[in-house]
C-alpha cells in the first residue's frame, strides 16, 4: 500500500494551524464539553424540572458554518420519538437538558436536507482524520456553546473514549479533554441527507495530494466514498481519480450519479478518462456520455473506441495545433492559456492541409522573438510520430529508439490527433503485465 | 483486443479468479481445523455413514454465511465487529469483541493441541512442535506481504489433499454413504444429538465469519469482484464439507466398521494403523498438522482484524508493525499465550476447551443476528441488500442454529 511521506502530513498540519484559530484552544470551550455519547439516554426536562423523556439523538445542520450548530432533539416519549427545536434548549449539561418553556409541541422527526443526526450518523461512523491523512472511527462528539448556538466542537477518536462508554453512569460520560480533536480538523463522512463537514477540513483536503487523496478514496466505500468525493473539488477530485486504480475506479463510479461520473471525466486527461469509460459496461457509458459537455462526449467516444494497445488507445487527444504562417507570441498565449493541461512543453505545426510538420519546444519559442513566424524555427530534428494503429510494442520501439519525452501520434492522412508522453506509455503497460501476471500466478498454483 | 492474442479470454477469465480466490477458500478450510476433523472423525467412527446428511447441511450453511460476510466486507469495507460498534453501538461492539477474543485464545489453545497431538504421532515432543509452529505462524504474518502470507496459505491447505487419498485408502461403501448424505436419520440419544450440533458448531465458526469479510477487505476486493469472489466462496465452503466427508468416510469404513471408538482425531490416526496401514495413518497425522497450521495462523488474523477493527485502527498485512502496532500486538499475543497454556504443565485444557466450545457457540448466534441486520440494511449495503428469499434462507439457518445452539448447550451443561 502506498503510504504518504510524512513530510507532506507536517506541511498540511502546519497549513491548517496556520489557517484559522481552532476553538478548542480557548479554555472556556475546553471547559464546557459536553459527550454526546454520555448524553444520549439523559432525561430532558420542561422549565420546572418535568421530565418530558429521554435523549435518544442530537440532529445538527450543516452548511458553510465550521462548527456545526444542534437543530434540534429526538426525544423518546412514551413509546414514541419526538422532534425538539433546537431553539427550546436553555440548558445544555452532561447529565440533563432543560428546556426554556413550560410546555412544547412535540413533532414528529424527519429527516431534513443538510441535517444529520450526530449517534446514528457520525459516533461510531468512519471519518477522516485530515492531519493524520487516515480513516479513523469517532469515539465520541464534544458540543458546546459557542456564536450563541451550541455547536458540534470536537471529536475524540481515541480508544480510551470508546472503551470509557462502555462504563454506566457517569463514570462513562466525562471527556478526556486531551485526547480531543478539534472538529475543524476532520471530515465527517456522515450518511444521511448530507455530510458534515467544517470548511477548514474542506481546504485542508484540498491541499493534500492527489495520490494521498486517491489512498483515502480507496480505503472508504458505498456512502463514505461518495461523500469524500461530493466534498472535493471537482479538479481536485478528477486529479485524485487518475490516482486511483482501476476497478476501485469503477466501483466507484458505479456509485456515482452518471451526472457527478460525467463531470469528473471531463475533467480527467482525456486518454485517463477513456480509459475509464473503456472499461465501463456499454450502458453506463452511454448514461454517462449523456450527461456530458457534447463536444467532450463526442472526443472521449472516439478515444474510446481505440484498442487501447494500439497507439489511438493510449495517447492524450491534448496537443496544441498551430499553422506555420502563425508567430511564436500567438503560440506562447496558447501554451499559457492551455497551462493547467500538464502539456505545455511545446505546439505542434500543422501545414494548410492540417499535416503534421513540427513540434516546437517551449524553449525555441521562449528564445525566439514574439513577431517571429513558426515556420522560422522549423527544422530538424523532426519529432518522432506514429500511425494511430500502431501496435503498443512497436510504439515502445519508437520511444526507446528516439529517447523522447513523447510521440506525436497522426492520422492515416498524417494529421496529428493526440501525443503519447512516457507516462501513457508506463500505465500502458502496467496494464498489459498486469493480465500477463495473472496468466503466469495460475501455472504456480 | 489485438495484441493480447497470445492469451486467450479462458485464460484472462481464470486468471481473473485466481486474483479473487482466497477469502472463501481459506476462511471455509480454515474451518476444518483439528477440533473439526475430530467431530468428524468421531461422527464416523460412531455413526457410520448415517449423519453424513448433518455434514451435507452444514456445508449449505457454510456457503450462505461465508458468502454473505464476503459480501458485507466487499461492500462496506469494513470488518465485522467495526460495523457491529457503528450499527450497534459501543457495548455490543465490545461485547462481541471480547467474547470473540476470549474463544479465538481457547480455540487457537485448541489447534496447538492438534499440532502437539499430531507431532506426537511422529514421535516429537510438544515442546518443539508447538513453540515452532507458533514462531512460524508469526514470522509468516510479520514478515511476509498480502500476496506472499495468501500464497502460504493455499500451500498448507494443500495438506487436506491427505485426507482424500486416506478416504480412497479406506475403500467405503459409497453407496451407503450416499444414502447417509441424502437421506436424514437420526438415533434419538443423547450423543447423536451433541455430536450433530458439535458438527454444525465446528463447521460455522465465529471467528471463520469475522475473518472471511475482514479479508475480503484486506484483499481490497471490489463490488466487480462479487461475481468471481461467489465462485470462491462456494468452491471453498463444499472442499470444507468433501473433505469432512472424507473424514468421515474414512472412519466409517474402518472404525465403525470394527466398533472401534475414538476420543480425538489423533487417536483416529493412531486406530487406522492397524485396519488401513502405516501410510493412512501418516496421512491422517498429515493432515491434522495441515489443519492446524492453517487454523493457527487464521485465527490470530482473525482476533487482530477484530481488535484493529473495534478500534479503528489500521488492520493491513501490507502495513508494517510500525504502521499498525495494536494489529501486530493483537496477533503476538493471542498466538503466545495460546502456545504457553498447550505447554504449561497441568494447565486445566479440558475446561479450556470446553469453555471455549460454550462461548462459540453463545457467539455464533448474536453474531448471525448482527450479520442479518447488516444484510438488510439499505443505507449499509446499498443495491446488494438482501432480497427476501436470501432474507428468508437467513431466517431459516439463523433458526436451526438456534436450536443446535440450545442443543449443545444443554448437553454439555449436563
Amino acid at each position: 500500500m502506498k503510504k504518504p511521506p510524512v513530510k507532506s502530513i507536517n506541511t498540511v498540519a502546519k497549513r491548517l494551524v496556520g489557517r484559522s484559530e481552532l476553538v478548542l484552544q480557548r479554555k472556556n470551550i475546553r471547559e464546557s464539553l459536553v459527550s454526546v455519547a454520555g448524553l444520549i439516554g439523559r432525561p430532558v426536562k420542561y422549565q420546572g424540572g418535568n421530565e418530558i423523556g429521554r435523549l435518544v439523538d442530537v440532529v445538527v445542520r450543516h452548511g458553510e458554518d465550521s462548527y456545526p450548530p444542534v437543530s434540534g432533539l429526538i426525544v423518546k416519549v412514551g413509546q414514541s420519538k419526538s422532534f425538539i427545536d433546537g431553539a427550546r434548549i436553555a440548558k445544555l449539561t452532561q447529565s440533563e437538558i432543560q428546556l426554556s418553556s413550560a410546555r412544547v409541541d412535540l413533532t414528529e422527526f424527519v429527516r431534513r436536507e443538510g441535517e444529520s443526526l450526530l449517534d446514528a450518523d457520525v459516533l461510531d461512523h468512519q471519518i477522516v482524520d485530515v492531519n493524520g491523512l487516515r480513516v479513523v472511527r469517532s469515539s465520541d462528539l464534544y458540543l458546546a456553546p459557542l456564536d450563541r448556538e451550541i455547536r458540534v466542537v470536537g471529536v475524540d477518536i481515541s480508544f480510551k473514549a470508546f472503551i470509557r462508554r462502555i462504563f454506566p453512569g457517569a463514570l462513562g460520560r466525562g471527556p478526556i479533554p486531551e485526547h480531543v480533536i478539534d472538529w475543524a480538523n476532520v471530515a465527517s463522512l456522515a450518511h444521511g441527507t448530507g455530510v458534515v463537514r467544517s470548511t477548514e477540513s474542506r481546504a485542508a483536503l484540498g491541499q493534500l495530494r492527489p495520490a494521498d487523496l486517491a489512498d483515502l478514496i480507496e480505503d472508504l466505500a458505498g456512502r463514505e466514498q461518495s461523500a469524500l468525493i461530493e466534498m472535493l473539488d471537482p479538479d481536485l477530485a478528477a486529479d485524485a481519480l487518475e490516482e486511483m486504480e482501476d476497478d476501485e475506479l469503477q466501483g466507484l463510479l458505479r456509485g456515482l450519479p452518471a451526472q457527478r461520473s460525467a463531470e469528473l471525466i471531463s475533467r480527467m486527461e482525456p486518454d485517463e478518462g477513456a480509459e475509464v469509460l473503456r472499461d465501463l459496461g456499454d450502458d453506463h457509458r452511454e448514461s454517462i456520455f449523456l450527461e456530458m459537455d457534447s463536444s467532450v462526449a463526442r472526443q472521449l467516444r472516439k478515444l474510446v473506441e481505440f484498442d487501447e494497445t494500439l497507439a489511438g488507445g493510449i495517447m492524450t487527444s491534448h496537443i496544441l495545433i498551430t499553422h506555420e504562417e502563425d508567430t511564436v507570441g500567438f503560440a506562447l498565449k496558447l501554451l499559457v492559456e492551455n497551462r493547467s493541461r500538464d502539456i505545455s512543453d511545446g505546439v505542434v505545426v500543422v501545414d494548410a492541409k492540417g499535416k503534421l510538420l513540427d513540434h516546437i519546444q517551449i524553449i525555441e519559442l521562449v528564445a525566439a522573438k514574439p513577431g517571429d513566424l513558426l515556420s522560422t524555427l522549423m527544422g530538424p530534428p523532426y519529432p518522432t510520430s506514429v500511425d494511430i494503429n500502431t501496435r503498443l510494442d512497436a510504439v515502445i520501439d519508437e520511444f526507446a529508439n528516439n529517447r523522447g519525452s513523447s510521440i506525436i501520434v497522426v492520422d492515416e492522412k498524417n494529421k496529428p490527433v493526440g501525443r503519447i508522453l512516457a507516462d501513457d506509455l508506463v500505465d500502458a503497460l502496467a496494464s498489459t503485465s498486469d493480465v500477463q501476471g495473472f496468466a503466469q500466478g495460475s501455472g504456480a498454483l | 483486443m489485438a495484441t493480447r492474442q497470445s492469451i486467450s479470454p479462458k485464460k484472462i477469465r481464470i486468471a481473473a479468479l485466481l486474483a479473487v480466490m482466497g477469502p472463501g477458500m481459506i476462511a471455509g478450510l480454515s474451518d476444518d481445523d483439528p477440533a473439526g476433523i475430530t467431530t468428524y472423525s468421531v461422527l464416523g467412527a460412531d455413526y457410520g455413514y448415517q449423519l453424513l446428511w448433518v455434514l451435507v447441511a452444514s456445508t449449505f450453511a457454510l456457503i450462505v454465511l461465508h458468502d454473505l460476510g464476503a459480501r458485507i466486507g466487499v461492500v462496506t469495507r469494513q470488518g465485522m465487529i467495526g460495523l457491529i460498534r457503528q450499527k450497534y453501538g459501543a457495548r455490543s461492539g465490545t461485547l462481541s469483541a471480547t467474547a470473540l477474543i476470549l474463544a479465538n485464545v481457547g480455540t487457537m489453545t485448541a489447534e496447538f493441541a492438534g499440532i502437539a497431538a499430531a507431532g506426537q504421532l511422529f514421535g516429537f515432543s510438544k515442546y518443539v512442535t508447538v513453540p515452532v509452529a507458533a514462531f512460524s505462524v508469526s514470522f509468516l504474518v510479520l514478515r511476509n506481504s498480502f500476496a506472499r502470507v495468501e500464497k502460504v496459505f493455499f500451500l498448507i491447505s494443500a495438506g487436506f489433499i491427505a485426507y482424500i487419498i486416506a478416504g480412497f485408502m479406506a475403500g467405503p461403501d459409497w453407496g451407503a454413504a450416499a444414502k447417509g448424505m441424502l437421506i436424514p436419520t437420526i438415533p434419538f440419544t443423547q450423543d447423536a444429538i451433541f455430536i450433530a450440533t458439535a458438527t454444525i458448531g465446528t463447521t460455522l465458526a465465529p471467528w471463520g465469519l469475522a475473518f472471511i469479510q475482514s479479508y475480503a477487505v484486506d484483499k481490497r476486493l471490489t463490488k466487480d469482484d462479487l461475481k468471481l469472489l461467489r465462485v470462491d466462496v462456494w468452491t471453498g465452503s463444499l472442499l470444507t464439507g468433501i473433505i469432512g466427508f472424507f473424514v468421515v468416510v474414512t472412519c466409517a469404513a474402518t472404525l465403525h466398521k470394527e466398533g472401534i471408538q475414538i476420543n480425538d482425531a489423533a487417536d483416529a490416526a493412531k486406530a487406522l494403523e492397524p485396519l488401513a496401514g502405516t501410510m493412512a495413518k501418516e496421512l491422517f497425522a498429515i493432515g491434522l498438522i495441515g489443519a492446524a497450521l492453517l487454523a493457527a495462523s487464521i485465527l490470530p488474523l482473525s482476533t487482530a482484524y477484530s481488535v484493529s477493527d473495534l478500534t479503528g485502527r489500521p488492520a493491513a498485512l501490507d502495513d508494517s508493525p510500525k504502521e499498525a502496532p495494536l494489529f501486530y500486538l493483537t496477533f503476538g499475543l493471542i498466538t503466545g499465550v495460546s502456545a504457553v497454556l498447550i505447554l504449561i504443565p497441568g494447565a486445566p485444557l479440558i475446561t479450556i476447551l470446553v469453555v471455549t466450545q460454550v462461548l462459540n457457540a453463545i457467539l455464533l448466534l448474536p453474531l448471525l443476528i448482527y450479520m442479518y441486520g447488516i444484510s438488510k440494511d439499505e443505507r449499509l449495503m446499498g443495491e446488494f441488500v438482501a432480497t427476501r428469499t436470501m432474507k428468508v434462507i437467513y431466517s431459516i439457518i439463523i433458526t436451526v442454529v438456534a436450536v443446535a445452539i440450545a442443543c449443545m448447550l444443554w448437553f454439555t451443561i449436563n
